[in-house]
């Protein structure tokens, strides 16, 4: 990285149950299946009646992929939560989580875990409700692609994996910084060779 | 030590809203407008006549958006040390006190979906100058103002005409009282409840938030009351080599004042953090009344503004 500790850059911790919390609201994508039932057991374990007041959406793994996550939502349905639905993208998914915050009361708390892209588009919108960081958990599971925000013509390119990008908008190559804008929900990207144009440092896959 | 600065105002109107609430217009002594402020702001009136001086917080209650004059309601308390009597029984128009610069300790949350305010007798002051701004947006709010009687409920003529079917009103007279379960436990999310009142109202209602799992960032109370009383003690303030006697009925804070050492405050209410003082020695144990210091800073520092000590000695950095 160019420039390293930057304040921005998302911290994420393992998911915890939030006993204070009156509802609950969780969001898993993918291998994010597997801490989303650990947090699931927490609450059944400590005999909160917490489960009967909690939604699970979810976006499942692909059937070819991790057996654990695909174990883990066979577990999930078979708790008794106040509702579990599985979404075919992501789209969907956060469309859903819209409409269910849109009716949702005071004293509700968010867990989100999967991906670090997939946590800011959920945050994104977390945020338009002004849930804030005593309200919202997440875990960081899978994959570490970013979202990549071009300072210069403002397109977003996605599942970025390398140091640097070709900008999908305006072409220009973009050095991934870890300025991260919770508002955006992606990292800032910058023109890498402004100054001496056609000269890129090595491109290396970082994010994976 | 820091030079406390203040403002010089002259009374320029006088209204008895209520039994026990005057109404008092503070217009700048030397002409022009006062300093801009925010709703839910506060001043500190520094008295000057009486026996001792008096530094009492007052809410802003006029609007933001007027700086001609700045307006306060204040109460007269039945067991005053003094503030409220001089307020209520010296103070005449012409008269001209100091007052300290305006600070917010109450303010909107400024991306909140909703507002909840609610407000408990003379409580009802810093919520005066917020509804102007809330009047003037788009975020909805409802104001619930519970008093003791008809005859005690200040500015009602006016939050009814202006606010409508926003304003709430329960008179503990009648009986009434705001069922806290039934108002927290369905609103939106991202709602704020404010609330300004007697310590058990606050009390009751961050408790009953709590209950229906609201986090302490969305629930916001202020509450300005005279420092508690407590057993006289003796302080040595070890920068400025002065030994200071703390009486029964004078705050800690007051006393240094007294003794012509200034502490920098803002709140005087135990709340915002400025006055926090280390103990240097202490032999007995101090009595904090605040709401800042953590339990791990409870053995190191104290806040002058409210708490107090019995001690057969204790030595401040001061």
């Amino acid at each position: 990285m160019l420039v390293t500790g930057i304040k921005s850059k998302p911290v994420y911790a393992p998911l915890r149950a939030d006993p204070r919390g009156r509802y609950h609201l969780m969001l898993g994508l993918g291998v994010g299946e597997v801490a989303l039932l650990r947090v699931l057991r927490e609450m059944q374990e400590s005999a909160l009646e917490g489960l009967a007041r909690t939604r699970v959406l979810l976006l499942p793994a692909p059937a070819v992929g991790d057996a654990s996550a695909a174990e883990a939502r066979r577990e999930i349905e078979r708790l008794p939560l106040q509702e579990m639905r599985a979404f075919p993208d992501v789209p969907s998914l956060l469309g859903e989580f819209k409409s269910v915050l849109v009716d949702s009361l005071m004293g509700t708390r968010l867990y989100v875990a999967g991906p670090e892209s997939f946590i800011g588009l959920a945050m994104k919108i977390a945020l338009e409700f002004n849930l804030n960081k005593d309200e919202i958990r997440a875990e960081e599971l899978g994959t570490q692609a970013r979202r990549v925000y071009c300072i210069h013509c403002r397109a977003t390119t996605e599942n970025v994996r390398t140091n640097i990008v070709r900008c999908l908008g305006c072409e220009r190559w973009l050095l991934v910084r870890d300025h991260y804008s919770r508002r955006l929900a992606a990292y800032m990207g910058v023109m890498v060779d402004a100054e001496a144009p056609g000269a890129l440092p090595p491109i290396k896959e970082v994010f994976v | 030590m820091s030079e406390e600065q203040t403002l010089a105002v002259e009374v320029s109107a006088i209204e008895r809203l209520t039994p026990l609430i005057k109404h008092f217009t503070l217009a700048p002594a030397g002409g022009g407008s006062m300093p801009a402020f925010s709703g839910g702001s506060h001043i500190v009136v520094v008295m000057r006549g009486g026996a001792r001086v008096h530094r009492n917080p007052y809410s802003l209650l006029s609007s933001p958006h007027e700086l001609d004059a700045y307006q306060i309601g204040v109460r007269r308390m039945e067991e005053s040390r003094g503030g409220s009597h001089f307020m209520h029984d010296q103070v005449t128009v012409g008269t001209r006190l100091e007052i300290a610069h305006p600070v917010n300790l109450f303010a909107l949350d400024k991306i909140a979906r909703k507002h909840v305010l609610i407000a408990g007798g003379i409580g009802i002051t810093p919520f005066m100058a917020q509804l102007e701004d809330l009047h003037r947006g788009r975020v909805p709010y409802e104001l619930h103002y519970c008093v003791r009687s008809p005859e005690h409920a200040a500015f009602l003529p006016r939050l009814r005409e202006r606010e409508g079917e926003r304003v709430h009103v329960y008179y503990d007279s009648e009986g009434e009282a705001i069922d806290f379960d039934r108002l927290l436990s369905g609103q939106p999310l991202g709602t704020h409840v404010y609330v300004c009142g007697p310590a058990g109202m606050i009390n009751r209602l961050t408790a009953t938030a709590h209950a229906w799992g609201w986090p302490d960032s969305h629930i916001h109370w202020e509450q300005f009351s005279a420092p508690p009383v407590g057993d006289a003690f003796d302080v040595f303030l070890a920068r400025s080599k002065l030994h200071v006697h703390v009486p029964p009925d004078q705050s800690l804070m007051e006393s240094i004042e007294a003794a012509g050492v200034e502490v920098p405050y803002l709140c005087r209410g135990g709340v915002c953090g400025f006055c926090q003082t280390r103990v240097l020695e202490l032999d007995g144990e101090i009595v904090h009344n605040d709401h800042f210091l953590s339990e791990a800073d409870r053995s190191k520092f104290i806040m002058p503004c409210v708490s107090r000590a019995r001690c057969k000695s204790l030595v401040l950095d001061l």
